[in-house]
């Protein structure tokens, strides 16, 4: 389960009168409204977990009032602990800290050894590049920048996770005259990788090269946008020579499950269009895209093809209703079959063998939020975890505590083997 | 884009121990002036065209932009190595005479930094709107976050006038006007990465060292760079006089073009 920890309480017609919800004047808010918000998520994701959830995961949205989740590792740290303590068998996903953005690799990588220790080896470690308004004006990254920090600070980590004596480390971004992190990641030889992406050719061969998982941070409608992505994706994996094991892709999806699909409009309509319209569909598209953050081959791609799906729906979310979202697969939502259905027939096309569900969309109050976790994890999970069996399809990007088996390479099981 | 008739000259020269090929553009006769471009890229335009009536105009192309290596700007990890590589290459051009150079916005910056590090290098130099400097009353607009279809009410006072128009018009051909998309949003990319987040980098540091002789022109409603400033640079810059040009933007020398070039020849006669 994905969560966002968002403002729920904006009025009507914010859309209409505030240019971002990344810019939004915190004259709006609530303190105590605020407080409430991280208690509820915290609250439900614990809830959740309980229910048999596999994962809990959450992003990095630095200065935004859809996500105040400027750092996903103190979200997760809460979780980490409370779920060792109540024995709950749940892996932890911080989607976030991006290397691309950040001025203290070491810093973040620190944080990921505590995490694995405080949960005992359930961290699965989110390596994204960054998203570019996040990295270029919430920390002052110039745009051109950001990927070639990514690779810095990904390259002090593989030093850092693998090396057992100090070390100087003499970057660009950063320098260090000793590099010796304690903790390192329990996990042995370190936490499986996942990069976040928002469809990037060249991300998605890094991700072959390096036997990373990919996560496709799609909310903008897989049914607009899906195929061409996946398709991409599992095209690349191919012609990279690796195995087409769809444990090694993710999607985000919002969710929404009642007994019917009449009563989940009536439960979940609003809180849908707030989502989008008050929420992550109200960043402007022109900072996805900073110019000097896409290279000029992915300015080609994007412009030659101006009605490309790859940006789903999301430069006119802010003035789209309930029904087009649903149109657009922005949402999955209706009866536990009806959910059960689109889920299966999304991850069998498209070969998903991780999927992130949000449940909470924007002004949900927290009962309703319950109420949607506690269907999902009663009517629909049961009937998700055979799609990809592992005895056929060995999950090697999930902690070997909870099940994962070792990357290939770093096993010379037949199963690993039979998978290549 | 703009539509030259004369003729050019395209200049390559390798500088950085070899590791970067800068592009220079040149036409026209006459004693030197060196030209740098702003953050919207290189653009050989009517302003350059009527310069080269009495110059030799060298337009000097950012590494990573124009028709140079896209990649080169990777090679370029800071201001002050930028600074380097410009008068590497303007030194290579073998100018026999130390030229005038003109910069504009983000080049005018750049100019300021190379005058106050190479005080021999220019004979004059004329800064047209640069950013550089920093007030907290008068913050420049963060234009690499503006969304982009409100870049002509941004740069132009009017932008509904022919030269407005003209300056964002693409070519006809789809190929070359994909190309040209593609050359502006990466040359913003590419010059943006020295005055980011915010084109103040310790330039009021520096500029007591300007001893060149400088031309300071504004234009009085610049929504980028704040009129404000042409001041500050004044006052900073001994030798200097500052020109406000009435009725135009932040491209001076575009939409007010006549003005901008009897300015210049003025103060290149003086």
């Amino acid at each position: 389960m994905l969560s966002h920890v968002p403002y729920r309480r904006f009025d009507d017609g914010f859309e209409d009168q505030y240019p971002s919800v990344i810019s939004t004047p915190y004259a709006l808010a609530d303190p105590a409204e605020i407080s409430a918000t991280y208690r509820d998520v915290l609250d439900n994701s614990m809830f959740a977990a309980r229910l048999g959830f596999d994962g809990l995961a959450f992003l990095e949205h630095g200065q935004s009032s859809y996500d105040m989740s400027p750092n996903p590792s103190l979200m997760v740290s809460a979780l980490a602990y409370a779920t060792e303590v109540e024995g709950l068998e749940v892996a932890l996903l911080p989607t976030g800290r991006a290397l691309g953005k950040t001025a203290e690799p070491l810093r973040m990588i620190e944080e990921y050894g505590v995490l694995d220790a405080i949960s005992n080896g359930r961290l699965m470690a989110g390596l994204p590049v960054g998203l570019p308004y996040d990295a270029a004006v919430n920390h002052g990254v110039p745009p051109i920048e950001i990927r070639e920090r990514f690779e810095e600070g990904f390259g002090l980590l593989q030093r850092a996770w693998k090396e057992k004596e100090p070390f100087p480390f003499n970057g660009r971004f950063s320098q260090r005259s000793s590099v010796n992190p304690w903790p390192r990641p329990v996990q042995d030889p370190h936490p499986p990788i996942w990069m976040m992406g928002v469809g990037s050719p060249g991300t998605m061969k890094r991700v072959a090269s390096e036997g990373w998982g990919y996560q496709l941070m799609g909310l903008l409608g897989a049914k607009v946008m899906g195929s061409r992505l996946f398709d991409m994706f599992w095209k690349i994996m191919d012609e990279a020579g690796e195995a087409l094991n769809p444990y090694r892709l993710g999607y985000m999806q919002p969710i929404c499950v009642a007994d019917s699909f009449e009563e989940a409009e009536q439960l979940y309509a609003a809180h849908i269009e707030y989502f989008y319209r008050r929420g992550i569909g109200n960043v402007p598209p022109h900072l996805l895209a900073l110019a000097g953050s896409v290279p000029p081959i992915g300015l080609r791609a994007i412009l030659s093809n101006p009605g490309s799906s790859d940006f789903g729906v999301g430069t006119k979310m802010t003035s789209m209703h309930f029904r087009e979202f649903v149109d657009a697969g922005c949402v999955i939502i209706g009866s536990p079959d009806q959910v059960v259905e689109e889920i299966t027939s999304i991850a069998e096309e498209y070969r998903i063998g991780h999927l992130l569900s949000i449940l909470a969309m924007g002004s949900m109050p927290a009962e309703l939020v319950r109420h949607n976790i506690e269907l999902f994890a009663a009517e629909v999970l049961p009937r998700l975890r055979d799609l990809w069996p592992e005895s056929d399809w060995p999950n090697h990007w999930w902690p070997q505590r909870l099940g994962g088996m070792p990357a290939p390479g770093e096993d010379d099981s037949p199963a690993s083997e039979e998978a290549r | 884009m703009s539509v030259t008739e004369i003729q050019l000259h395209e200049v390559t020269l390798k500088v950085w121990g070899g590791n970067i090929e800068m592009h220079v553009k040149r036409g026209g006769s006459g004693s030197p002036i060196v030209y740098l471009h702003g953050a919207g890229g290189p653009d050989w335009d009517a302003f350059l065209d009527d310069l080269t009536a009495s110059h030799a105009v060298y337009a000097l192309e950012h590494p990573g932009t124009g028709d140079g290596d896209l990649n080169a700007i990777y090679e370029v990890e800071s201001l002050s190595d930028l600074v380097l590589i410009y008068e590497e290459t303007i030194r290579a051009l073998e100018l026999g005479a130390a030229p005038i150079c003109i910069g504009q916005s983000m080049g005018g910056m750049l100019a300021a930094e190379l005058a106050a590090t190479f005080p021999d290098l220019f004979s004059k130099l004329v800064l047209l709107a640069p950013a550089g400097l920093w007030r907290e009353d008068l913050a420049p607009r963060e234009w690499l976050t503006s969304p982009p279809e409100q870049m002509p009410q941004r740069l132009f006072l009017d932008p509904a006038k022919p030269e407005a128009r003209a300056f964002f018009a693409l070519p006809d051909d789809p190929d070359e006007a994909l190309a040209s998309q593609i050359g502006t949003i990466w040359a913003l990319g590419c010059v943006g990465k020295f005055g980011w987040p915010i084109p103040e980098k310790g330039l009021c540091n520096r500029l007591h060292r300007v001893t060149t002789p400088t031309l300071v022109i504004w234009g009085d409603s610049d929504d980028i760079m704040p009129v404000g400033y042409a001041g500050d640079f004044g006052k900073a810059i001994s030798d200097s006089r500052v020109e406000i040009v009435p009725e135009s933007g932040h491209l001076v020398q575009v939409e007010q073009r006549q003005k901008v070039l009897d300015l210049v020849a003025e103060f290149a006669r003086a």
